[in-house]
């Protein structure tokens, strides 16, 4: 589903990813870990086409972002690491909006149905976001994907900032999603969380993709310390 | 989608209170300046109308007296109110509203409103056009000026990118937003001011008035989009809000502020006018000498007293069946009117050639464009009130030419007593200046529309070829 080959991008003499290669499949989650500057957002920002990549492509359902920017979105759902939205809407209304930018009309029951499945309490659904807190905006994130339907779901450190519970909710989201067929990257710096619910567990640094480990040969405790000897 | 985009902009524009307060603020003062502006106006036309009727039954009831004093007495004229010119005064404040009509001398309009004023009307009157050129685009550009930068800066952005939106839809979307809700302010000022046209002047329900009002909203429409569509792109070019605001405020203060005054500046120093003074001195001597120097006025009347007597085929003056006095004084007037022309003209060409550096400033700079078109319609702007002079000066020729010929024909060489009858003064039509028509205003004013044009179409191709690779 998501495809990278041989991804690099160069700042001027600075080469912030050299020669990715990844394949994830449908149904996957692969979470990448590494350091601030390890190239991780980098990858992601090439996957939705805001960053042009040097040399080497990616490639979404077949199709190449760089050919296909507008039609590899479809497939796409991206939250980032801070969801902002409209503070000025209400919970309902952001989502609302952001659906129909993808094309979707949804009936406002079928908007709450998101809201609901992604964890925010109806109470707020009619609230503006204004008031929101970070774990609530982040639960409207989650159903602005969920409500995209899409195959392929990208994620920017979607829990930093999460309490506890809060990211706990949240892998079970995620979990029924891939369960559901779809392919997720997720760059995270959370190796508890990314051993818990990845299949696959890569690690970055300085641009290059240093070891993919399946994330059931490994346990926690281990998955930390080849992090840090390859830190 | 860029609907979506319309609705959520304008709905949210709505809900801020920063739209609001600003929103109240520019409304309350539109109105304020309306009514202001259309209570000045009733008052200044009732005043010139009731002038003119005056001057005209003094002019038509001066009794029998002979036609040189009654020449002498004059008349006046006034510059009528334009329809339109409660909405826009341009420069009819500071130019004179009335000129005084005798024999041998053509004068300036005098009296303007500026002179009836403290001198803090420097500083400019608060009218309907003041406000939309110059606050509204402070309006438009502290509602959009965080258009894009925080969409940037909150992430939004790149969540609506990564909805399949492309970044014109964007910004489109937003233009089109931001126009629906500003639409809550321009309207029913613009509404107002074409209820007023209708119902409180005499414009009626005619094609000229609806055309002009028409272009009024048109021009206006045009010259908020383009601060809009410059807002929203520098808004999408900054790094930050912050320096968007910035930016646009300079844009705003180089283009309202600081260029107008520039551009007159600079036409006033690059095309010297001569003053008043070195004008009339001019003219007199001119008269005196004869327009080149080697045809002095004694010179002149002799020439004229030989052409008379072979007309007349007599030997002498008194043998003349009709009054020669009369017949030199209108030579004179002719020759006067000929001298004073050909100077006018000269120093009308060098105000044209100041305002002309004013106009192709237009080019660069859309609130030039703006402001002379929307002088231009509403009949305030410095052409209207030069056409009115032309017109005054002209009928002034005619009155003294009328008299004269009358004096001529009906006395004898020498006799400036006898009187004529009370009824000649009908003669003379009345005083009936129209204001330049619609088609006359476009003409003069092509480069304002040409410019909007040009604007329109940078802008939008700006917009089209955005980079969709804007910093992140």
């Amino acid at each position: 589903m998501l495809t990278a080959k041989n991804l690099t991008k160069n700042y001027g003499t600075h080469r912030a990813l050299d020669g990715l290669n990844l394949t994830i499949e449908s149904g996957e989650i692969f979470a990448l870990l590494g350091q601030n500057g390890a190239g991780k957002t980098t990858t992601i920002n090439c996957f939705l086409g805001f960053i042009e990549p040097s040399s080497g492509e990616a490639i979404i359902n077949g199709l190449s972002v760089k050919d296909h920017a507008l039609e590899t979105k479809k497939h796409l759902a991206y939250i980032p690491e801070t969801v902002m939205l409209y503070p000025n809407l209400t919970g309902s209304e952001n989502l609302a909006f952001f659906s129909s930018l993808a094309g979707f009309s949804y009936s406002q029951k079928e908007l709450e149905t998101f809201l609901l499945k992604a964890g925010l309490q109806s109470e707020a659904h009619q609230q503006r976001v204004g008031g929101y807190s970070k774990g609530m905006r982040q639960k409207v994130g989650i159903a602005i994907a969920l409500a995209k339907k899409a195959k392929a779901l990208l994620l920017d450190e979607p829990t930093s900032g999460l309490d506890p519970k809060a990211s706990n909710e949240f892998s079970e989201i995620v979990k029924v999603l891939s369960k559901n067929g779809t392919a997720i990257l997720m760059a995270t710096h959370d190796i508890f969380r990314a051993k818990e619910i990845a299949t696959r567990i890569g690690i970055m640094k300085e641009g290059h993709l240093v070891s993919v480990i399946e994330a059931a040969t490994i346990s926690a405790n281990e998955l930390e310390q080849l992090y840090l000897q390859t830190v | 989608m860029k609907n979506v985009i319309a609705n959520k902009e304008y709905l949210s524009s709505l809900r801020e209170l920063r739209f609001k307060v600003m929103g109240a603020l520019v409304l309350v003062l539109l109105f304020t300046a309306l009514a202001g502006g259309f209570v000045a106006f009733q008052t200044m036309k009732k005043e010139r109308e009731m002038a003119q009727v005056e001057a005209r039954e003094t002019w038509l009831n001066q009794g029998e007296k002979n036609p040189h004093s009654a020449a002498h007495y004059g008349s006046f004229a006034f510059r009528p109110k334009s329809e339109l010119s409660f909405f826009d005064f341009g420069v009819d404040s500071y130019v004179g509203s009335n000129v005084y009509l005798e024999a041998h001398r053509q004068n300036d309009a005098k009296f303007s409103a500026a002179q009836d004023s403290s001198s803090l009307i420097r500083f400019g009157e608060m009218t309907v056009a003041f406000v939309l050129q110059l606050l509204v685009p402070l309006l438009i550009i502290f509602l959009c000026f965080d258009a894009i930068s925080k969409e940037k800066e909150e992430y939004t952005l790149k969540l609506m990118l990564s909805q399949g939106v492309s970044i014109q839809q964007v910004v489109w979307g937003k233009i089109l937003g931001y126009s629906k809700a500003l639409s809550w302010i321009i309207l029913p000022t613009l509404l107002l001011v074409f209820v007023l046209m209708i119902a409180g002047t005499e414009a009626g329900f005619t094609a000229d008035s609806f055309l002009r009002f028409g272009l009024v909203l048109g021009i206006y429409c045009v010259y908020f989009f383009l601060f809009l569509a410059s807002s929203v792109l520098v808004s999408a070019y900054s790094a930050s809000s912050r320096n968007a605001l910035l930016s646009l405020l300079g844009i705003w203060i180089l283009a309202c502020i600081i260029l107008p005054k520039a551009t007159a500046n600079l036409g006033a120093s690059v095309f010297e006018a001569p003053s008043n003074f070195e004008f009339r001195e001019a003219i007199k001597k001119d008269e005196a000498n004869g327009i080149d120097g080697h045809n002095p006025s004694d010179k002149r009347f002799d020439a004229l007293k030989k052409k008379v007597m072979a007309q007349y085929n007599v030997n002498s003056i008194e043998e003349l069946p009709v009054n020669f006095d009369a017949i030199a004084m209108q030579e004179g007037e002719k020759y006067s009117s000929m001298v004073y022309s050909t100077h006018f003209d000269r120093i009308e060409q060098i105000y044209q050639q100041q305002n002309a550096i004013s106009a192709y400033s237009a080019l660069v700079n859309p609130y030039m464009a703006v402001r002379n078109l929307s002088m231009g319609l509403a009949g305030s702007d410095y052409k209207t009130a030069l056409g009115f002079q032309k017109y005054a000066e002209t009928y002034r020729y005619q009155m003294v030419e009328m008299l004269n010929n009358y004096m001529r024909d009906f006395s004898k060489t020498g006799d400036w007593e006898k009187k004529a009858p009370a009824e000649i003064y009908a003669k003379m039509p009345e005083f009936d200046f129209k204001n330049p028509g619609i088609g006359q205003v476009l003409s003069q004013q092509w480069i304002a529309l040409l410019a909007m044009f040009l604007w329109v179409c940078l802008l939008v191709f700006a917009i089209n070829n955005l980079s969709k690779r804007l910093t992140f």
